[in-house]
């Protein structure tokens, strides 16, 4: 019986695990921490497994668990490896010129995202998974309203980072 | 905003780009052992409720005879054990309270709820605490030096202060030392978790 909920588990995960791997893409910077919270992630689906009852699907059920133990859960380890940021001021220089590809813009883009604040972080995540403002109140537990009003800050605090 | 749009569409482009984890990469790290900070608060909050008995089993009765402890130490013990109890259970409430499927807004109000009942017993243990270790100093030295009515026969003002100095300093001592042992465990757990919680409420503002 446990092994046939162990099977079904680790297929449902296995099917589905592009969801963890982009939130590890989020909040973490090399591929070890990467790693590390994909297991603590793995581990804590695991531990709430019993309590998912089907009636939601098996991928938003995955959202609330994995943001919730990245944000709350997960242990950063303290020591982060420098990641190797490419100078702005040159980017900048070329965005006025209006030479950058499409490439490097969305580098800077990553390069901002990594610089907001956990709950932030989260907020992102889910609107770039297309979700909508409901489901994102829903996850983070703060009203549909916030969820809006909080999404419009990190846009401009974005646009801050990107054009200082 | 533009650009996050842009992003958007890349992000979703970008899925091909992911790790892929084998069936057996998945189960073997479903196996392991989590190594949440959560984990590590239930556990300290544990160890702490072990050292609650620890003081109380310093002040047994049995302890108190050699010591010749006078017999107040003895409702100290007799009021801490209810209050402990108490506590295990709030602790194991709280622990089982807190699930990975709330909202993550409700995830973080039950582990500051968690907090705050240790952080209840530990302030509840330290008065205890002191003022068992206050009481006892004074009554100990008195008896040492002869009893209360040769005491306060033959004491001078100078001699009231000098006990009365002493031993608020030995209790503090021993309080700065399980405060700084407390803040250790917990400061540097707690942090990024009280960190987040701020954040969420701002956002309700």
């Amino acid at each position: 019986m446990t092994h046939d909920l162990e099977h079904k588990f680790v297929n449902q995960l296995e099917a589905n695990q592009n969801i963890v791997h982009k939130i590890c893409k989020i909040y973490t910077d090399c591929p070890d921490a990467h790693k590390d919270l994909f297991q603590e992630i793995t581990i804590q689906l695991w531990k709430a497994y019993p309590k998912f009852r089907g009636d939601a699907k098996f991928s938003t059920w995955m959202y609330r668990i994995a943001l919730n133990t990245a944000i709350t859960l997960y242990r950063k380890s303290k020591r982060r490896l420098p990641t190797d940021n490419i100078d702005p001021v040159l980017y900048r220089v070329k965005a006025i010129d209006y030479d950058d590809t499409e490439e490097q813009q969305l580098s800077l883009m990553y390069d901002a995202i990594k610089q907001l604040n956990d709950i932030e972080k989260a907020l992102v995540f889910l609107y770039l998974e297309d979700k909508n403002y409901y489901e994102i109140s829903e996850t983070m537990g703060i009203t549909e309203i916030n969820a809006r009003v909080k999404m419009n800050r990190i846009k401009k605090k974005l646009r801050n980072i990107l054009n200082p | 905003m533009e650009e996050l749009d842009l992003l958007k569409k890349d992000w979703q482009k970008r899925e091909k780009n992911l790790p892929k984890l084998s069936y057996e990469d998945i189960y073997k790290m479903m196996l392991r052992k989590s190594s949440s900070s959560v984990r590590w608060i239930f556990y300290i909050s544990i160890l702490e409720l072990g050292l609650g008995i620890l003081i109380i089993l310093f002040y047994h009765p049995n302890v108190g005879k050699q010591l010749q402890l006078p017999n107040f130490i003895n409702y100290f013990s007799y009021i801490s054990i209810p209050v402990l109890l108490y506590f295990a259970y709030r602790f194991f409430q709280n622990y089982r309270n807190i699930s990975t499927t709330a909202s993550v807004k409700g995830l973080l109000e039950s582990i500051m709820n968690a907090r705050r009942t240790v952080r209840l017993y530990i302030i509840l243990n330290l008065v205890l605490g002191g003022l068992a270790s206050i009481f006892t100093f004074i009554y100990v030295y008195i008896n040492q030096q002869g009893g209360w009515d040769i005491f306060v026969h033959e004491a001078q003002i100078k001699d009231y202060l000098i006990i009365f100095v002493v031993a608020v300093i030995a209790t503090l001592i021993v309080l700065f030392v399980l405060l700084g042992i407390y803040l250790l465990l917990y400061g540097f757990l707690m942090r990024r978790l009280r960190h987040n919680y701020k954040e969420l409420k701002k956002m309700e503002v």
